[in-house]
């Protein structure tokens, strides 16, 4: 499943790229977060809980930050297990370009899931997994406008 | 765990159950009424069809819980009596509308309650309609010719 | 008497399935039940690193974790195929190892790899959750073009490109020839679509261990009790056979989903050894959707050659099937012996010439659903003779005509010898119940309302009661496939049959009793039938492949020829006459042209109180027969169905169904027609909706009733069920067989229909409206480009 998009950013660009390395504010702009641990400086573990469909998981995962080109892109690994709901993983190339004082962020991910979620949601994870990303990122924005 | 009470084929029933007791298995496991059947884990195959205050109810939809103080019927209860079949079960049979009989209760259950209905609204139970009325109904077996058959006989039936 | 051959008697078993009294597995409760959930792979490819069951074993009323090395420690066998297949190049085929739960490596998404005991069936499932599974993921294949790809990821050691074995049937060089010399080729690829056969009751076993017998029972929803045991004593090692009593109660539903001997089966009953509880599993529908075989799934190139007399003169195909992640018990015969045979059709063919590959891919493993090899054969062979008669401009019923068989017996170039039949028959009287001098008429009307109205012929021969034993056995089935049966009747006359067949909604409760009333002309109420129980019936190959009329009645049939010759003896000896003059009726034994009679009940009392029977006769009356059948029966007919398809939406609309079934002898037409309304509706469900789907990962797409289309009662019509029969020759009752027939026959017929209403050949099932709406653009497309 492939999924992109754009959005545009109050905010520079090096607050951009500093913010999506931040637990604290990815922690609050990712949909469900619960947990969110730095584990070394390109890698953090996470509890996030989702619904997909029927079927209601929570998911305990790694994410890793690859690729890292300050401050104009990064790619971010993800993966994550859900029990017997399945597991999850992905990967994003992200690409930040500087538009005045704001920030244009446009991302590429693939995203894979399996087990149950899959079996009793797949029709539905197009559109959940679209509408979880619109969620980041405009959280990511409100998280910006707030500091 | 919660106490819920409720009387089921017109006898008065009570447990104790965990909070997250589905009614089916409630009617299955708690009162060994195991008539009401469960084909599918998404709501989709009306096996688990029940009567709740006489209406039909797919019983893995409901908790224990949310039946307290209902009035519930089983395949079990539907039949005056013993020894009698109710008019929609003796139209099953008349019209060979079952085979492994799996699905059956909860064609029958939701047989009745749609000629209720019907009936109800001054409406007539045509084959086209009996056919739309059967979407949450699931059988395997019988290509559901004699299925239709069946309800629009035991309609007439009923309604003698 | 009104109960015998051929009589619609009503069913007796219906009464406590009406009244909610059937007993199924899930329904059976045992002292002491503990509860086992599945821990199963989410990967479809995966090696399993470690499992850390810590937490599971800490979580309340839980009994125990058990996993697959202490499975196989306990020296619990592979699940096996019992169909041994040889490739082309003389070599067996490549049987990967099949553990009950997974030691090393997961090969579909629901493979199990450790069962969860515990008390109550939410705690187990809880705990299930809390198994935590370590897996290096691998790289995965769902279908057979990308597991015979190069460089794909290798799913068992032992078959190399993943191929299972590559067989050949038929004449080769004399089908190429004919082939190069025809005055007209088609030439079609074909796709059978992979279905879920979904019975409505889900697989159930409750296994109980008796310590102090050393005994076992196990209560499960199968079609052949009998064959389970023997697989799980002879093969799995989980018991000695007179050590395991297996019990299949009311079964569900099958549709060959319940003919194998699953991996949870074996595992409940191997736990309740382990943990001295008894185990009860019952599938989810989701674990159905991802754990029983599923059907079909092929993919085959076919070539049919014409003279100019639009005689076929060669007929080549290539099949490649799926048989999933591992090979399950008949998966090897479905594509072969039950599919290639049947290529030469209704038709007489000189030259027939198949081969076909088989692959393993990670998915659930596939195998016999309801028609097994030959709804594939006759989708294949049908679809073609449609195309080839709008091909060469011909009437697509008379085309057939032209070709039919119509001397037997018929020997096939693929085996079979087809040994009675009358095409013809049934093909016309399938054209006056449909009214198809009217369709033209049909078709104007509808085309004034804006519909394409299509009409598709579907002449549909199978191969039922599969026989002999000897036959097959050369062949590579593992097990012979006679019936046997046993007829008691007790000291008051009244009968009990013991079958080795399986009712699971056939009715054989009453068919089996109308055989027995028709020859001792008593009420079915004195006949009882006695099935599923390995403890009362002495062995039997159970209920699949249409086969408990043509074989298990047969075998009746024999044991009521010596319990008939039995009782004649002993009237003739009390009543001092001849057993020549003996006559059997209206619930009287009596002498021919006299007044001297028994009552059937004084007969019975006779035997068993020995009084005063013939010199040397044995007390008693009870007589068993083993029926091993001489040749397959060959059930045939012509299936018409008519559609409207709207053009705008794709949306097709079956507005007619008819059938002409030749099955032989009939016991009971009200069950017969159950029975092909039902094959009918599953056909119907392959052609128009049920489509079983995995991603490119191998995760199953269809995994709910939300996403895998069952046919319901608004899409399907009434059918228009007729009979034209031959006697069978091959067996004493001239039966054939009724339970396949509807599936086999239906699927090509309604997409015949559907591409001739909307004049486009290009169309693969299921026939959803997204791709009758392309397929009709199609060609509109390609007429604007003209
Ligand atoms: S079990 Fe309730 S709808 Fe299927
Ligand atoms: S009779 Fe078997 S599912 Fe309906």
């Amino acid at each position: 499943m492939d999924m992109s998009g754009e959005y545009r950013i109050e905010a520079s660009i090096d607050q951009v790229w500093a913010a999506i390395q931040n637990p604290d504010i990815l922690k609050a702009a990712i949909p469900g977060c619960e947990e969110l641990d730095k584990t070394s400086d390109t890698e953090m573990s996470a509890k996030v809980s989702l619904k997909i469909g029927p079927v209601k998981a929570k998911f305990a995962g790694e994410v890793e930050l690859q690729d890292m080109i300050e401050p104009t892109s990064l790619k971010i690994q993800g993966e994550g297990k859900g029990g017997i709901a399945g597991f999850a993983k992905g990967g994003a190339d992200v690409q930040l370009a500087a538009d005045g004082d704001e920030t244009i962020l446009t991302y590429t991910a693939k995203a894979q899931v399996g087990g149950k979620i899959a079996q009793l949601g797949s029709r539905l994870i197009q559109s959940t997994a679209a509408k979880l990303a619109d969620k980041f990122f405009a959280n990511l924005k409100d998280q910006l406008a707030n500091t | 765990m919660t106490k819920v009470s409720m009387t089921v084929n017109g006898k008065a029933r009570s447990a104790e159950v965990p909070d997250n007791t589905l009614l089916v298995d409630y009617i299955r496991e708690n009162l060994r009424l195991t008539g009401t059947h469960v084909g599918c884990d998404t709501s989709q195959c009306g096996a688990c069809v029940v009567h709740v205050d006489g209406q039909a109810v797919k019983a893995c939809t409901m908790l224990a819980v949310s039946a307290q103080g209902s009035d519930i019927t089983t395949i079990e209860g539907v039949a005056a009596s013993k020894n009698e079949l109710h008019p929609m079960q003796l139209a099953f049979k008349e019209n060979h509308g079952l085979q492994c009989g799996f699905c059956t209760p909860g064609m029958i259950m939701t047989a009745t309650d749609m000629v209720e209905r019907y009936k109800a609204a001054g409406k007539e139970l045509d084959e086209q309609s009996i056919r739309e009325e059967l979407e949450g109904n699931i059988c395997r077996c019988t290509g559901y010719h004699n299925i239709v058959k069946s309800i629009a006989d035991g309609a007439s039936k009923m309604n003698a | 008497m009104s109960e015998g051959i051929g009589t619609r008697v009503l069913r007796k078993e219906d009464k406590r399935f009406l009244t909610g009294k059937g007993r199924y597995t899930d329904d059976i409760v045992e002292p002491n039940q503990a509860y086992a959930a599945f821990v199963r792979s989410p990967h479809a490819h995966a090696e399993i690193n470690g499992i850390d069951k810590s937490a599971a074993l800490a979580m309340e009323g839980v009994v125990d974790v058990l996993d697959g090395h202490q499975l196989t420690g306990d020296e619990i066998g592979n699940i096996i195929c019992g169909w041994g297949i040889t490739s082309k190049d003389g070599t067996p085929m490549n049987m990967g190892a099949w553990s009950a739960l997974a030691t090393a490596k997961v090969r579909y998404v629901g493979d199990a790899v450790c069962v969860v005991i515990a008390d109550t069936k939410a705690q187990a499932q809880a705990a299930a959750e809390a198994v935590d599974v370590d897996y290096n993921v691998l790289p995965a294949v769902s279908n057979v073009l990308a597991s015979m790809a190069d460089g794909a990821p290798q799913i068992h050691e032992n078959a190399p490109g993943n191929q299972i074995f590559d067989w050949e049937i038929g004449l080769k060089d004399e089908t190429d020839a004919a082939l190069a010399g025809a005055a007209h080729t088609t030439t079609m690829d074909i796709t059978n679509n992979r279905l879920s056969p979904n019975p409505m009751e889900p697989r159930s076993a409750v296994a109980t261990y008796n310590e102090a017998e050393d005994h076992y029972t196990l209560y499960t929803t199968s079609q052949n009790p009998h064959v389970a045991r023997l697989v799980l004593s002879a093969f799995y090692n989980v018991a000695p056979e007179h050590k395991l009593r297996v019990i299949a109660p009311d079964v569900g539903g099958g549709f060959g989903a319940k003919i194998y001997i699953y991996p949870e089966e074996i595992t409940c009953l191997w736990a309740s050894m382990k943990t001295e509880r008894s185990i009860k599993w019952t599938s989810t529908r989701s674990e159905a959707f991802l754990t029983d075989a599923h059907g079909r799934d092929h993919v085959s190139t076919a070539t049919m050659g014409f003279d100019a007399n639009n005689k076929i003169v060669g007929f080549k195909v290539n099949t490649k099937a799926n048989l999933g992640g591992y090979m399950s018990l008949f998966s090897s015969s479905v594509p072969t012996y039950l599919y290639a045979t049947l290529l030469s059709g209704q038709y007489n063919i000189p030259a027939v010439y198949a081969d076909v590959q088989t692959y393993y891919t990670n998915t659930v493993p596939v195998d016999a659903y309801r028609g097994a090899g030959r709804p594939e054969a006759s989708y294949l062979v049908e679809r073609m003779m449609e195309t080839a008669a709008r091909e060469l401009g011909v009437d697509p019923g008379e085309l057939r005509r032209a070709n039919f068989v119509q001397e037997f017996p018929h020997q096939t170039p693929v085996i079979m010898a087809y040994d009675s039949g009358d095409f013809a028959g049934n093909l016309d009287q399938a054209k006056a119940a449909a009214d198809v001098a009217g369709f033209e008429g049909r078709k104007a009307e509808a085309a004034r309302r804006g519909k394409l109205r299509g009409l598709g012929y579907s002449n549909y021969i199978e191969a039922c009661g599969i026989a002999p034993s000897a036959a097959v056995g050369s062949l590579g089935a593992g097990v012979g496939l006679w019936e046997s049966a046993e007829v008691r009747v007790n000291p008051v006359g009244t009968i009990e049959i013991l079958t080795g067949s399986h009712s699971h909604g056939q009715g054989h409760e009453t068919t089996f009793a109308q055989l027995v009333s028709d020859r001792f002309d008593l009420p079915t109420d004195n006949i009882q039938i006695v099935h599923g129980d390995t403890d009362k019936v002495q062995f039997g190959m159970g209920t699949y492949g249409s086969r408990s009329g043509a074989v298990g009645m047969s075998a009746i049939s024999k044991a009521l020829d010596k319990v008939e010759a039995k009782v004649k003896k002993i009237a003739a000896h009390v009543l001092e006459a001849s057993e020549d003059d003996i006559v059997i009726e209206g619930g009287e034994v009596k002498v021919k042209g006299t007044d001297k009679a028994m009552g059937w009940h004084e007969v019975g009392l006779s035997a068993y109180t020995a009084h005063n029977l013939p010199e040397g006769m044995e007390p008693g009356l009870k007589e068993g027969a083993f029926y091993d059948p001489t040749n397959f029966t060959f059930p045939a007919g012509c299936y018409i169905c008519e559609v409207e398809v709207d053009p705008k939406t794709g949306v097709t609309e079956i507005v007619q169904f008819t059938a002409s079934d030749d099955f032989g002898t009939i016991i009971n037409p009200m069950i017969v027609e159950g029975q092909v309304h039902g094959g009918i509706a599953q056909g119907i469900g392959q052609a128009l909706l049920e489509h079983a789907v995995y991603d490119d990962d191998g995760q199953l797409l269809s995994g709910s009733y939300m996403d895998y289309t069952m046919p319901r009662a608004d899409d399907l019509p009434f059918y228009n069920v007729n009979h034209h029969s031959t006697e069978c020759p091959g067996n004493p009752l001239g039966m054939k067989g009724c339970g396949e027939a509807g599936a086999i026959g239906s699927p090509p017929a309604v997409i015949n229909a559907i591409t001739s209403a909307i004049g486009n050949n290009n169309l693969s099932m299921p026939a959803t409206p997204a791709k009758v709406w392309a397929a009709i653009n199609e060609v509109s497309a390609a007429q604007a480009a003209e």
